[in-house]
This record gives C-alpha cells, sequence and structure tokens, in this order.
C-alpha cells in the first residue's frame, strides 16, 4: 500500500454488523389494583406498551424482536453470519465496485461474498448489502477482511480493507468412558458439559458407530410413544451443566464371530452434537473417532453363555462355559476344577478338552453347587495347555445368589 | 516464496470433511495460506463490531465501548433493554482463552488494536492518524474526518432529502440482495483469489502453528475428547485441554444510578423549598382527615379544613362511611389529598405557612352529606358504629394474615390490653427518603449536549413543581410518562407527611394515604429501573408485616378497620424487587409467602369464613367478589414467580408455573401457551415449542375466530419460522398480520427486523422510520429506536445527526421517563 492513500478521504464507508438471532424483548411488569392511588394508570400505561402482550400483560417476555445488542460469542460449529453494508457517503457516483469478504482462520483463507462480481455504479446515500455466512470450523482467531475497491468519477481507482477480529471458542466439553461388558458389549458413556453462558438445548447427541458395531442408545426410559428422555421434558444444558449420555455398542455378527475377539485399539464411531440456542441459533459438532482399547483376553478367553441367577442351596446347578482360544496357535487343553469354600464343582477334574484351533471355541456345559447362602463368587477353573504347560486360571468368573428353598416354605 | 512453509509447520489439521468435502479438497490449501499472511501487515481492526461505530464520536463511545466486557458476555441472553451497550467481547475472551499457541498472534495483534478508533478509545484521533499512516492503513482518519466535515455541513433539509432519497434507492438495493440470504453457507471454494496473493513474508507460521497439548489426564477415567466441527477429520491441533470455561454465570442486574442521586445525598438535613411549600397547604387540614376521623380537632378547625377539599372524602380509603355501597370510586380526583397525621405525629408537623391560602385551590364549599356522617362518627368511639361501617370492600382487599406474633399483638390492641405506645421500636415502621429528589432528564440533557442549548430550552415537560401539589398532579405526572418528576413529587407529599429525607429511623404514624405514596414511588423507582434506589427505601419497611402497617393497630384512627394498610401490590413489589438486584431466590421466598397467604385466604373464603379465617358470615355476593379478588390476586403472585423463574433461566419451573395460571386466568390461555411457545423457542427447542402453539390455534379454534387470536397463531407461526432460519417465510407470516392489523406495531417491528435479516437494510430501515414518523405514539418505544438506531449505525456514516432527529421526536412526545440508551447516543 503506499502512504499516499492514507490521506485520502474514501467515498465509500463500509459497516459490518454480525447477525446473531433477534432477541424478545422483556418487559418489567408493574401493576396495581383500582384501589390503588394510581387507579388503573399502571395498567393502562402498560395495555398502551406496543412491547406488552395484550390481555397477559404481566407476562414478561414479550414479542418485540430487537437487533443483536453485541457480538456476542461465537462458537464452534455455529454459523457466522455478517451483515455487509458498502454505503456511499459522497455526493458523488462511484463506480465499479467490487465488494469482497474474506475470512482468515488460523489455516486457511475463505472467500464469504455472495457474489465476486463488480457493481458497476453506486449513487450518493444508497448501499450494496450483503449477508454472509460461516459455519466456523476451527477455534481461535478470525478475521474478517472486507476489501472494497471502486472507482470514482474522475477515474481514480481507490482501495480500501478493514479488519474484524473475533475469538471462536469451544462450546462443549465432551470426556468418554467404557466400560466392557462380560459380553462383547460395550458401553460408552460420554460426559457432555455446556460450556457456555447460555442454556443449550441439546437437539441430538448420537453416536455414530464405526462399522465394526451397532449402537443402542440408553437415554430415554421405556414407556409412552416414544420413550421419555432419561433427562426429562425439557432437553436443555444450562451453563456449566454436564449431562451423561450412555450408548450401548455390540459388534456385529460378522465381526463378533470373527475370532470372538476385537483386539487393541479399535475405532468405535463418533459423537454427533447438534445443539440449538436463542431461537434457533444452531450448532453442531462432531467428536474425533473414539478409539477404545479392547480388554486383553490373553490367550484363552473364558466367558460364559449361561448361568442362573438364583440358585438353591446345595442343589447343582448347569452353567455353560464358552472357551475361546485368541492366541495365534493351536492349543491342546485340560480342565482342572478346585473347590473353594463356597462352591463345589461336580464331575472329574484334570479332564482333556481336546486340540482349539486359533480362534475357535467351545462350548462346556458344567455343574456345579454352593454350600453357603448368599451372593456367591463362581471360582476356582484352571486350563492347562498341555503343548506349553502353561496354566490360565479363572476365578471370579460370575456370581449366583444362593438361597435357601426351605426357609421360604416355613414362613 | 516461503509460503510453502507456512502449511509446511502446521499440522494439516483442518481437512474438512462432510457437506462441503468434495468442493474442498486438500489441495486448495496452500495457496490459500499464502495470503494467510497479509493481514498481519495490516492495521487490523482486531474484532468484528456487532455496529461498526466507524469514527463518529470518539468520546462519546468511551462509554459504550469501553464497558468492562465481563458484564457483557454475561449478559449475552439478557434481554433486558439496560444492556444496550455497543461493545463486545473479544478483547477479554481473547485473555481469557489465549494460549500459548496463538498468543505471538495475539500480541501483535494487540499492538495493533491500539489504532483501532472503535476499540481502544482512549487514543484520540490524532494518535490513530499518526499511527494510520505509518501502517498504511487508512479507513480510520478517513471515516473520522469524513464525518466530522459531514456533521457540521448537512443540515436539516438536505437530510430530509437525503432520506426520501434513501428510500427509493431501497426498493433497488432490495433487488439487488434477495439473492443473498438464500445462499448457502460458507465454504464454498472460491477461494483462490489470485490477485491477491502478495508477497508477504510475515511470521504467521509460528503465529499459527499450534502445538499440540499434552492430554491433561482426567482423574475418574474419562477422557477428555476432541471435538470439533463435523467437516473436521481428526488430528486438529484443537484440544479438549485448553477448555475455555467461562466461569461467570450470573449477570448481576445492574441498575444505574440516579444521575442527580450523589448531589442530593450530599445536602442532607437541608430543607427542602419544596416541603415548604407543601406544608404550607397541608397543615391547616392536618388537623382533620377522613382518614383520620378520630384525630383530635380542634372543633373551629374542622369546617374550614373540610371546605377545600371535598372530593378528598369520595377517594377515601379511610372509613367505611365514603363508601357504603362497596365499589370504591377509585377514578375520583383528589386534588388536595391530605395527610392524616394521627395525634403521636401532630406535633411534628411544621407551622402552616404563609403561602397556605394561594397555593391550596380552593373549590367553592360544598355542602356534603359526608360531612354530616363525618362528623357524627369523628371522636366517636361508640363499637358498634364503627363495626357497622367497616366496608365489604375495604376487608376484602385489606384482608391480611400476618404472622402469628403480630397478630396477637393486634389483637391485644383492639381489646385494649396493650396501648401501641408500649410497642417496641424494633417492631415499628420507620420509613424516610433515602434520597431527595431525582429531577433530572435525561431527553433534555442529551439535547443540550447534540443540539444545542435553544433546542433543549423548547422541551417541555412537566414537573413536580407544575402539577398540583398532590394526588391528582401525581397521576398527572404519571400518566405524561414523567416518572422521575412523580417520584420527586411522590418524595414532596411523603415529606410533608412527616417521612421526608433523613426521617427514617424516626417515629412518624402510617395512614393509607402515606403507604399508597410509598406504593407508588417504589414502583415509578422499579419502573425506571432504579432497583437499588428502590431497595434502599422499602428496607425499612421490613417484611411488611410489623403490626404499625395494620389498621388494627390504630383504634382509634381507624376504629374498627382492620386488616392491612400496605396494598396488596405493594407487597407483590417488595417480593418482586429483589429478582432485579441479582437475589432472585430472595424474591421467590416472599412470592412463595404472598402465594401461601393468598392460598389460605381462598381456604378461608371456600370454608365460609371471611378471608382472615373469622367467623364473619358474607353474603354470597360478597363471598364471590371476594373469591374473585384473591384468585386474581393469586394468579398475579404466580405471574410473578413465573417471571421470577424466566429471570433465573430456570425455564422448568418457569413453564409449569405459566401454565399453572391458565387454571385461575382461563381467558390468558393463548397468550400464556404462546408465551410458553417463545420459551422453548428461546431455549432453542423449537420442536416442543411447535407443540405448544399447536395447542395455541387449538385453544383458538375453540374460542371462535377472535382477530386477536388469529394475529397470535400468525406471530407464533413466524417465530417457528425465524427459528428455523427461514427470514423469508417469517416476514411473510408478519406481513401477513400486517394485512389484517395495519397498526400492529410488533408485527410491524418484526417485520422490518426480519428484511434486516434478508439483507434489505433499506428497506427495512424505510419502513422502520415510516413508522416513526406515521404514528410516534405507537413507534418511540425503546426496542423500535434500538433497532432503527442500530440500522442506522449499520447504513451511513451519518448515524448520529440521525439519531439526534429521533431525539427530537422523542423531546416532542416523551416525559422524563425516556430511556434514552436505545437512542445510542452516547
Amino acid at each position: 500500500m503506499d502512504v499516499s492513500q492514507a490521506k485520502q478521504e474514501h467515498l465509500l464507508a463500509l459497516k459490518v454488523m454480525r447477525l446473531t438471532k433477534p432477541t424478545l424483548f422483556t418487559n418489567l411488569p408493574v401493576t396495581c389494583e383500582d384501589r390503588d392511588l394510581p387507579g388503573d394508570l399502571f395498567d393502562q400505561l402498560m395495555r398502551e406498551d406496543p412491547s406488552t402482550i395484550k390481555g397477559a400483560e404481566a407476562l414478561m417476555l414479550g414479542e418485540m424482536l430487537t437487533l443483536p445488542q453485541n457480538f456476542g460469542n461465537i462458537f464452534l460449529g455455529e454459523t457466522f453470519s455478517s451483515y455487509i453494508s458498502v454505503h456511499n457517503d459522497s455526493i458523488q457516483v462511484v463506480k465499479d465496485i467490487l465488494v469482497k469478504a474474506d475470512l482468515q482462520t488460523s489455516s486457511q483463507r475463505l472467500n464469504l461474498s455472495a457474489s465476486n462480481s463488480a457493481v458497476a455504479e453506486l449513487k450518493p446515500e444508497s448501499c450494496i448489502d450483503d449477508v454472509i455466512h460461516h459455519e466456523v470450523k476451527e477455534i481461535g482467531t478470525h478475521i474478517l477482511v472486507c476489501a472494497v475497491s471502486y472507482t470514482t468519477q474522475y477515474g481514480e481507482k481507490l482501495y480500501f480493507r478493514k479488519f474484524f477480529k473475533f475469538q471462536v471458542l469451544k462450546p462443549l466439553d465432551v470426556k468418554t468412558k467404557f466400560y466392557n461388558a462380560e459380553t462383547d458389549e460395550v458401553f460408552l458413556e460420554a460426559q457432555i458439559q455446556n460450556i457456555t453462558t447460555s442454556p443449550m438445548f441439546m437437539e441430538k447427541v448420537s453416536l455414530e458407530p464405526s462399522m465394526m458395531y451397532n449402537v443402542t442408545e440408553l437415554n430415554t426410559v421405556a414407556g409412552g410413544d416414544e420413550g421419555e428422555s432419561t433427562f426429562g421434558k425439557m432437553s436443555y444444558l444450562q451453563p456449566m451443566d454436564t449431562r451423561q449420555y450412555l450408548y450401548c455398542l455390540k459388534p456385529k455378527p460378522e465381526y463378533a464371530e470373527k475370532a470372538g475377539v476385537i483386539k487393541g485399539v479399535t475405532v468405535i464411531g463418533k459423537l454427533d452434537i447438534v445443539w440449538k440456542t436463542n431461537l434457533g441459533e444452531r450448532g453442531r459438532l462432531q467428536t474425533s473417532q473414539l478409539q477404545r482399547m479392547a480388554p486383553g483376553y490373553g490367550d484363552i478367553r473364558l466367558s460364559l453363555e449361561m448361568i442362573p441367577d438364583t440358585v438353591n442351596l446345595e442343589e447343582p446347578f448347569d452353567i455353560i462355559c464358552k472357551i475361546t482360544n485368541c492366541s495365534e496357535r493351536t492349543m491342546d487343553l485340560e480342565l482342572e476344577m478346585m473347590n473353594t469354600r463356597s462352591i463345589h464343582w461336580c464331575g472329574v477334574s484334570g479332564r482333556q478338552l481336546g486340540k482349539l484351533s486359533p480362534g475357535a471355541f467351545l462350548s462346556l456345559p458344567l455343574i456345579l453347587l454352593s454350600s453357603v447362602q448368599g451372593l456367591q463368587s463362581i471360582s476356582g477353573l484352571r486350563l492347562t495347555d498341555t503343548f506349553l504347560k502353561r496354566t490360565y486360571e479363572y476365578d471370579d468368573i460370575a456370581q449366583v445368589c444362593v438361597v435357601c428353598p426351605y426357609t421360604n416354605n416355613e414362613c | 516464496m516461503d509460503s510453502e512453509e507456512a502449511p509446511a509447520q502446521r499440522p494439516v489439521t483442518l481437512e474438512i470433511t462432510v457437506e462441503d468435502a468434495t468442493a474442498e479438497a486438500p489441495g486448495p490449501d496452500p495457496p490459500k495460506l499464502t495470503i494467510s499472511q497479509t493481514p498481519l501487515r495490516e492495521n487490523l481492526l482486531p474484532q468484528v463490531e456487532s455496529i461498526d461505530l466507524g469514527g463518529e464520536f470518539s468520546t462519546p463511545q468511551e462509554d459504550s465501548s469501553a464497558t468492562p466486557s465481563e458484564s457483557l458476555m454475561d449478559k449475552l441472553n439478557d434481554q433486558m433493554m439496560e444492556s444496550v451497550l455497543i461493545s463486545d467481547s473479544p478483547n477479554n475472551s481473547e485473555e481469557e482463552d489465549d494460549d500459548d499457541d496463538v498468543a505471538p498472534m495475539d500480541s501483535f495483534l494487540d499492538a495493533v488494536e491500539e489504532e483501532d478508533h472503535f476499540h481502544e478509545t482512549s487514543v484520540d484521533k490524532e494518535e490513530q492518524g499518526e499511527i494510520g499512516q505509518n501502517t498504511t492503513e487508512i479507513e480510520v482518519t478517513v471515516e473520522e474526518q469524513e464525518k466530522d466535515s459531514s456533521v457540521e455541513k448537512v443540515d436539516e433539509e438536505t437530510r430530509e432529502q437525503t432520506d426520501t432519497e434513501e428510500q427509493v434507492i431501497s426498493c433497488v438495493s432490495l433487488q439487488v440482495d434477495e439473492h443473498s440470504p438464500s445462499d448457502p453457507n460458507s465454504g464454498e471454494p472460491s477461494l483462490l483469489e489470485a490477485q491477491e496473493t502478495k508477497d508477504y513474508s510475515v511470521p504467521v507460521c509460528t503465529i499459527f502453528s499450534h502445538g499440540t497439548h499434552p492430554k491433561s489426564l482426567v482423574p475418574d477415567g474419562f477422557q477428555p475428547t476432541l471435538i470439533k466441527s463435523p467437516s473436521f477429520s481428526m488430528g486438529s491441533g484443537v484440544e479438549t485441554s485448553e477448555a475455555v470455561t467461562p466461569s461467570k454465570l450470573m449477570a448481576p442486574l445492574v441498575c444505574q444510578p440516579s444521575p442527580s442521586l450523589s448531589k442530593f445525598f450530599n445536602d442532607n438535613g437541608h430543607v427542602n423549598p419544596a416541603s415548604d411549600f407543601f406544608d404550607s397547604f397541608t397543615v391547616p387540614s392536618s388537623f382533620i382527615s377522613v382518614s383520620n376521623p378520630n384525630a383530635d380537632i380542634p372543633p373551629g378547625a374542622t369546617p374550614a379544613s373540610i371546605a377545600p377539599t371535598p372530593e378528598r372524602q369520595l377517594s377515601s380509603t379511610s372509613s367505611s362511611i365514603s363508601n357504603p355501597g362497596g365499589a370504591l370510586d377509585s377514578g375520583a380526583p383528589t386534588p388536595s389529598s391530605v395527610f392524616a397525621p394521627s395525634e403521636s405525629t401532630t406535633k411534628a408537623q411544621p407551622p402552616p405557612s404563609q403561602e397556605a391560602p394561594a397555593q391550596a385551590p380552593a373549590p367553592a364549599p360544598q355542602p356534603q352529606p359526608f360531612n354530616t356522617l363525618q362528623a357524627v362518627f369523628s371522636g366517636s368511639d361508640d363499637p358498634f358504629a364503627t363495626a357497622l361501617s367497616l366496608s365489604e370492600v375495604d376487608r376484602r382487599h385489606d384482608s391480611w394474615l400476618p404472622s402469628e406474633e403480630t397478630r396477637k399483638l393486634l389483637i391485644s390492641v383492639a381489646t385494649q390490653q396493650y396501648s401501641p405506645a408500649y410497642v417496641e421500636t424494633t417492631r415499628l415502621t420507620m420509613p424516610g427518603l433515602k434520597f431527595d429528589n431525582l429531577q433530572g432528564d435525561a431527553v433534555k440533557d442529551l439535547m443540550l449536549r447534540f443540539l444545542g442549548e435553544a433546542a433543549a430550552m423548547k422541551r417541555q415537560v412537566l414537573t413536580a413543581n407544575s402539577v398540583e401539589q398532590s394526588f391528582t398532579g401525581l397521576k398527572r405526572l404519571i400518566s405524561s410518562k414523567n416518572w422521575r418528576a412523580a417520584v420527586d413529587l411522590t418524595g414532596r407529599l411523603l415529606t410533608a407527611h412527616g417521612q421526608g429525607y433523613g426521617k427514617a429511623g424516626q417515629q412518624s404514624s402510617h395512614t393509607t394515604d402515606s403507604l399508597q405514596l410509598w406504593f407508588v414511588r417504589l414502583s415509578l423507582l422499579t419502573k425506571l429501573n432504579l432497583f437499588q434506589n428502590a431497595e434502599l427505601e422499602i428496607e425499612p419497611f421490613g417484611n411488611l408485616d410489623q403490626p404499625d402497617l395494620f389498621y388494627e393497630y390504630y383504634p382509634t384512627v381507624y376504629p374498627g378497620r382492620r386488616g392491612s394498610m400496605v396494598p396488596f401490590s405493594m407487597r407483590l413489589l417488595h417480593a418482586e424487587l429483589p429478582q432485579y438486584l441479582a437475589k432472585p431466590q430472595e424474591a421467590l421466598d416472599r412470592l412463595h409467602n404472598l402465594k401461601t397467604v393468598c392460598l389460605a385466604i381462598l381456604e378461608n373464603l371456600e370454608k365460609g369464613l371471611a378471608e382472615d379465617g373469622s367467623m364473619i358470615t358474607l353474603t354470597q355476593e360478597n363471598r364471590q367478589g371476594s373469591l374473585k379478588l384473591w384468585r386474581s390476586r393469586l394468579s398475579r403472585v404466580m405471574y410473578s414467580m413465573a417471571n421470577c423463574l424466566l429471570l433465573m433461566k430456570d425455564y422448568v419451573l418457569a413453564v409449569e408455573t405459566y401454565h399453572s395460571i391458565i387454571q385461575y386466568e382461563p381467558q390468558q390461555r393463548v397468550q400464556l401457551l404462546s408465551g410458553i411457545g417463545r420459551i422453548f423457542l428461546q431455549i432453542g427447542d423449537v420442536k416442543t415449542a411447535e407443540r405448544y402453539f399447536q395447542d395455541v390455534e387449538k385453544a383458538c379454534q375453540m374460542t371462535g375466530s377472535q382477530p386477536s387470536h388469529t394475529t397470535c397463531v400468525l406471530m407464533n407461526r413466524a417465530f417457528v419460522s425465524l427459528s428455523q432460519n427461514n427470514y423469508t417465510e417469517a416476514h411473510a407470516s408478519f406481513t401477513e398480520v400486517l394485512k389484517m392489523d395495519p397498526k400492529n406495531p410488533v408485527a410491524n417491528n418484526n417485520a422490518a427486523v426480519c428484511l434486516l435479516y434478508l439483507g434489505c437494510l433499506k428497506e427495512s430501515l424505510g419502513q422502520l422510520e415510516g413508522l416513526v414518523q406515521q404514528d410516534p405514539a405507537l413507534y418511540l418505544h425503546e426496542s423500535v429506536l434500538f433497532n432503527l438506531t442500530t440500522m442506522y449505525e449499520l447504513e451511513s456514516s451519518r448515524s448520529t445527526q440521525k439519531k439526534q432527529a429521533l431525539l427530537e421526536a422523542v423531546a416532542c412526545r416523551e416525559g422524563d421517563s425516556f430511556n434514552t440508551q436505545c437512542l445510542k447516543l452516547v
């Protein structure tokens, strides 16, 4: 830029106003009764006030829209809208006006102008208007760069720019936690905190699972037509409030059966969050891919396919164990059953289960009984791989509730 | 160029994947980044202002834009008009969330900020000019110069010309811009502005490069999760650990101090000439009053004092004789209402002044039947007669359930076991003015400042001096919206009653009228948003439960009369007040107390008892009247509770409370359901709002088609469209309202607002301007003016002149209570 321009008076003026949603005007109702000194004066004043609700003047929230009063905050995922007005302040006609609006983020520069063609001429006191929209996708400093170039009636080409800086803030804090169920299900707990200063209506918080999983949302309570949200009737989040969303992920059968094992780090999916604030101001964010370290099962995984929850004291009951070879080699397995203080296994200990190739599994029905009442832990299974002479211990596989069948009768 | 280095230093983070994924392949990134350096060379205006104040008056702006941005951030969702301040918070937010990664850039920007004329207001013009030259940026200085010259140049006539011109042009601009709002969002890849590539090798790269922060460990096993816009892929430098946590949640509602307050606090003890003046006519008649029938009346004074104030008795609420029929004539003027000091305070009254006859206009004495009645009763302590006189209406309105302690004391006073004289002073109410005078007329002050002394002299508003020093004068001031003057007048009247400035903590007696005056004064202070002042003055009243606020306390002054001297509306105001002072919990507590009393009284009535639970047989008609009154009071309390909850942003309870009002006020069903719908829109829950609006439509169908209901339905539709970002549709709905009700100010204003969002500034301006000119009575409302001035600021650099024109319009019509902030002149 040359210095001479600095002294040049510009014929055009550029004005920018951020268009957040308008707000509803709020009244301050002060009423009195007919018998009071002002009589119906207060009521009359309120009736005459155009911003009150006729017939319900004591209702604070009016219908009058007011334009945004300040720039406000802008959050990641929201749409930045702005009015750009170029006004001819001079008394001469200005020609070939080109208005360009660019948004400079920390990484890129975006053109936001609706049209890039020049306006042929602008008469005095008239405007070129543009409303720009941009969904903000980055946090941090943004600079709106508005450039205006034009030609005066004397053919002089002039150019000026204006810069408007604003900060894009983070609206939400998301924390996640995984719980691995005994079955292959994975539960995802997502804590979402509103770190803005205004209430937020969570329109959608959904988990988009990766290809390996099916997802069930556990955020509604069954009953009613479509189930009531666990968060109550009004699904909004006050500033700094946190809310827990729970999802259950089941591996798709084709993946579950493939060795019955999902090993190592797997991609679970991502959370898709859509919120709205004042008068439908919308924002949308996605988390990064959520990753989960699948629990290591070692070489052999023992899971339960069937187990009763309540059994009678000293009465044998059946369980079915599923033994999966998670290693890369074939195993030759031998089963030992060790009695504990309360759990007594039936059948022969030390029997051969035969060979199990990698990824294969076998179902093993077993019988046992408990000699102690109460919640008992099933422990004492030992699997030995005779090839490598390695023993795997399985304790606290599951719990059963042991009750005495006679006490009920006596009562 | 080293442009290639810029992308290299940054982790490639911002790959846009979603909607514009195809459009915005990573390819275009490097060229973009070349351009990215350009702004750093320039004079950066570091923030988007909602309104570009340009180079207009730099000093006035200091007030608005230099306001601490914290409060503004908090006020984001605050719809109160007090927050009409043009400023924004980026500065502040920078401080909050600036991490090391962006710090270099910010520090750079901060340095440049000082050149920013509307931001760093302390910088004066010359300084700006210099810097502007140094940094090869121009528009800052230019605009100011332009502005300065133009202000002087353009006189009224030319401006009017231009106004009309604008309207013509507005049509054109509308057509031109019709398409702009429908434009798809952002990221369309017209980004490569080849001609923009200038050779800049400013250290952007380092400035922008984000370091990847180590993720903070969360103790509870949660791991922070990266969030970002859907269109981002993983690995952007954005971290959850750099959490921005706005800590301030509730913005205290600050009320602006009255301009002249400090001044008046200084001259305490100084005799206010106004009170002398007032005393001059109250004193002669202070020995007799309808509200004080048993006062010790010197026989000679009676006729003289009654004579000038015949009407007063009609409106007196003190004695049932004045309104035996029950329906109290509230409309009756009380030209020279008089206070009735009880015996204890008579001595406190200043001596009669000389000017008395001149000040108190004496209407021709008329024979008054009440006079004779009055004479009969005055001095009489026949309990039978007084019991008879207890009017139904008085009982109905004054009923109250004081606390047990107060009730016992009142009973013992009534049964003459206990003399009021022995009540400890801590149990007494001793109010007094806490400030003397508000005076002040902000409109006139602004005129002085912007339009000169000559124009300001033309402004004529009623003042406390220019009206009768009575209830009539007070009403005139209130209805002409000169509330500040009205507050002054209440001050004078209360001073005359012995509760003037500095009298707080001194014993004085209460009468129906004095409490009504207090109520009016406190209401007006509240209406003027002078909440702190109101709180100061209501404080001596405690919780409005002191025995001396009940009629039973004055068995000789108000024989046989029972119940609360404090009007119900004042109790309500007392309960509401804390919510405006950021103490909503206290307000809720008080409102719940009121609700409990209302419910107890309604229960008593339904059980066949009198309001206070006593075994008085009421006629059916009276019972119905009482039930009706107390139900309406209950619903008013509920309204206040709901409003308070809304201020607290407890939307769940607010909605519940509003909903419960429908049972008391079935005729307000449509308004209430619409209001609830709007609350849902406010929090962003459009679907639930629509459900409520459907209920509204059903309710409207049931009641038949009233025009007001059709309007309501259309308005609701418009708000839904607005919330769906469909401004075209919203505008159409508002326009439809206008077809039926062309004068509807809300629809007119809202349609204009929609036009702005549609990119039709001139048209929107034209509409609002036209309205204000055609129908100033309706449109000189602060919300409309606020919108209008905002648009002026957006439209032209000469907004100040246009605002001044508005100021003139305001000056012709509005009283001293006009909120000048909406003109945004300062």
